[in-house]
């Protein structure tokens, strides 16, 4: 009857998926268990992606410090200029064919990693290029006004924070503007080391800033990461050497959930609570951190081979908060043996 | 008519649809940017999640107004890597298979996201995790057996009613007649009722469930309400009594019902809700034993055969057979919905051809006491054999 086949037609043109170029390549992936999986469609899959098409770049990130312009004045203080921009219009791809507004400063997430020495006068121009007010609020020791939480800094404004360097640890900076929650979250903050005068010893030096993304703005984070990109350091691993001190500086910046986490595998780290204290709190293979909370991490490999470090709140490690230390065997190493 | 007068009347007839054509152009043409104010949100709908060895498997159709790309997929909030096939681009109202490896333990509930290029994460949840039915021969026994006991057993028991109805007076059998009328009416909103759930549960928005709804049903009774004039039209001129005619009407509206009935008891089967299928079939097999007493209570007026009478219980009842195949081997909410409000359309129809015939049996009136009362009685008896279901 008519009725019956016009529900069968329009049945069958609802229901199966309709067929396009058929006889593709196979394509392979492995899955978390190591099975491989064969498909003639596309793969989604953050772990494995190895395309350079990010805009955020954590490679470079992870061992770039940005000391500023330095000069001295004429009582011989050591001045350190920064130009900092903030801009909230842009629409990066945060994970593999994931697009999505972050608001930065200078262009990425995280900003830079502002470093000086203890004592040094830290002059930061801040220039807001985005559409709503935004400021720059540093942790540390300074005046009220230079706090970047009263004197909002409207679109097309301009700011002048200058403090000295104090205490010497690890701070972080961080957007201030109400609501803080939506700053932070979309990405306003970075890291601020500021260095004892004496130095600390000499290390291969690391900056993991773990944050999140909440992509779809429903209050709770869509990726977990360090760095920001989720997966980044499982897929590129962190390159590091036997019996050489690793300073890993971390920061915790996660928005919507309390604690997250840092666990190391295969070594345990000394551990320095905001790096103002030279004895270590203690001797850990796992860290907890609140919102805000800052480590410095001191450790050696004794093996090489490839090591996980991730959050041991397995959802966030899960959703990207998962990285791997490819340790290689240093010289050192090699002439102890012989 | 002349040739200018039926001229005019086709250029009256297309003149607005031309002018409609236009505007629509004009809106959607290149160079109109006024429409672009609003914000349209990309919107996906995960149809279907099947649990075959080691994989997890997913139709997902974009059921919004904007191309888009799906990018990750995860299991209970968790990220897995995943393929989709044929690709990751969806275009409006197009569909993909997403295949997720994941180690699924049986009858454990999962939660199954995917999310866009823009970051919005959609999800749908199994209450259950079951292997997926693969079609064999053994299945299609089974499925086969099962619409068999829902469909022809319980109907053909209804049918041996006939000669209890054979021999009452004629106001006793206005009363059965009558509370066939109450069944049909009770089974017309209870297909009504189902299809509004399956839509609400399990299609996308944009199918507009609820309107496809009465819109089948409403065309399901105007195609057979021209079905059953044509047949009891020929009635008068040939051997088939009026009678015959219209228990055959009720038979063809039964028949559409049991195989919407059909496609969600296989679809239960398919979708691993074992235990609720066989209380499901009990109930089935129950309430559909009224529809063997609806086709036999006309047929009592008509000359009495039996093998009539059987092809009559055949028709009604096989289409459960095929409903059952279908339904567990290729659920299609869509489908379901569709074949449902058929059903309840035919079923309107049906009972209102009943209506007619007590009408034209009782001098042209329906009030009067016993029919009143068996249409009453026909509903609380289908009511408490649903309870059952």
């Amino acid at each position: 009857m008519i009725l019956t086949s016009v529900a069968l037609i329009s049945t069958l043109y609802f229901v199966i998926p309709s067929v396009t170029d058929a006889a593709l390549e196979p394509k392979t992936f492995l899955t978390h268990t190591g099975l491989a999986i064969q498909t003639t469609g596309d793969i989604i899959d953050p772990i494995g992606y190895t395309g350079d098409l990010l805009s955020l770049d954590p490679e470079s990130y992870l061992r770039d410090f940005d000391y500023g312009t330095v000069s001295q004045l004429e009582d011989g203080t050591i001045l350190r200029e920064f130009t900092i921009t903030a801009r909230d219009d842009q629409v990066m791809e945060v994970s593999p064919g994931v697009f999505y507004n972050v608001w930065t400063f200078n262009g990425t997430v995280p900003g830079p990693t502002i470093r000086a020495t203890e004592g040094d006068l830290v002059r930061v121009h801040f220039s807001n290029e985005g559409s709503k007010s935004h400021t720059m609020h540093f942790h540390g020791i300074h005046k009220a006004e230079m706090d970047g939480v009263f004197e909002n800094v409207g679109p097309g404004g301009k700011f002048v924070y200058e403090f000295f360097a104090e205490p010497v640890g690890l701070h972080l900076y961080h957007c201030h503007v109400h609501p803080v929650e939506e700053h932070i979250a979309h990405g306003l903050y970075g890291a601020y080391i500021v260095d004892p005068k004496e130095g600390r010893a000499q290390a291969d030096e690391l900056v993991f800033v773990l944050n999140g993304l909440d992509t779809d703005f429903d209050g709770e984070n869509n990726f977990y990461g360090a760095n920001t990109v989720p997966f980044y350091y499982q897929h590129h691993p962190v390159e590091i050497s036997t019996n050489e001190l690793i300073r890993a500086y971390v920061v915790n910046i996660l928005e919507f959930d309390p604690v997250n986490n840092f666990h190391l595998h295969g070594t345990l780290f000394h551990h320095f609570p905001a790096g103002t204290d030279t004895v270590p709190a203690g001797f850990n293979d796992m860290l907890t951190m609140s919102q805000g909370d800052r480590e410095i991490l001191e450790f050696e490999y004794k093996y090489p081979g490839l090591y996980m470090f991730h959050a041991h709140n397995t959802e966030f490690s899960e959703k990207g908060w998962v990285g791997s230390f490819l340790v290689q065997d240093s010289e050192k190493n090699y002439s102890d043996e012989i | 008519m002349t040739k200018s007068s039926n001229y005019k009347i086709t250029l009256s007839a297309i003149g607005p649809l031309i002018l409609l054509v236009i505007v629509i152009a004009f809106l959607l043409g290149p160079g109109t940017s006024f429409l672009e104010f609003g914000l349209i949100l990309p919107e996906i709908n995960i149809e279907q999640i099947d649990f075959v060895e080691s994989e997890i498997q997913v139709i997902v159709r974009n059921t919004g107004t904007l191309d888009v790309n799906i990018t990750v997929a995860d299991i209970n909030d968790r990220i897995q890597p995943a393929a989709i096939e044929p690709d990751n681009h969806l275009s409006k109202f197009e569909t993909a298979l997403v295949r997720i490896p994941y180690d699924w333990n049986e009858g454990q509930p999962y939660t199954v996201g995917l999310t866009t290029d823009d970051g919005t994460r959609f999800e749908k949840s199994v209450d259950a995790a079951t292997l997926r039915l693969e079609p064999n021969i053994e299945l299609l026994g089974y499925l086969g057996l099962i619409g068999f006991l829902i469909g022809i057993v319980p109907i053909m028991i209804g049918l041996l009613w006939f000669s209890f109805i054979q021999r009452l007076g004629s106001n006793k059998y206005r009363f059965f007649l009558a509370f066939t009328v109450g069944l049909l009416l009770f089974l017309a909103f209870d297909a009504i009722e189902e299809a509004s759930k399956i839509s609400q549960e399990n299609l996308s928005e944009i199918f507009n469930g609820q309107l496809l709804i009465v819109t089948v049903t409403i065309l399901s009774f105007l195609a057979l309400f021209a079905l059953g004039n044509s047949l009891v039209k020929k009635s008068q001129f040939s051997k088939i009594s009026k009678p015959l005619a219209i228990s055959l009407l009720i038979a063809i509206g039964i028949g559409f019902h049991n195989f919407g009935e059909g496609l969600a008891v296989g679809a239960a089967i398919a979708l691993g809700h074992a235990a609720l299928s066989t209380f499901l079939i009990v109930g089935f097999a129950l309430h559909n034993t009224t529809e063997g007493f609806a086709i036999a209570a006309p047929m009592t007026r008509a000359k009495t055969m039996v093998f009539r009478l059987f092809c009559l219980g055949l028709i009604a009842g096989t289409p459960a057979i095929f409903g059952t195949w279908i339904g567990g081997f290729s659920y299609s909410p869509f489908a379901t919905v569709v074949f449902l409000s058929i059903g309840a359309g035919a079923i309107f129809q049906v009972a209102v051809s009943i209506i007619q015939y007590i009408r034209e049996e009782n001098e042209n009136t329906i009030s009067n006491i016993s029919i009143l009362s068996g249409i009453g009685l026909g509903l609380i008896v289908m009511y408490f054999t649903s309870i059952l279901i």
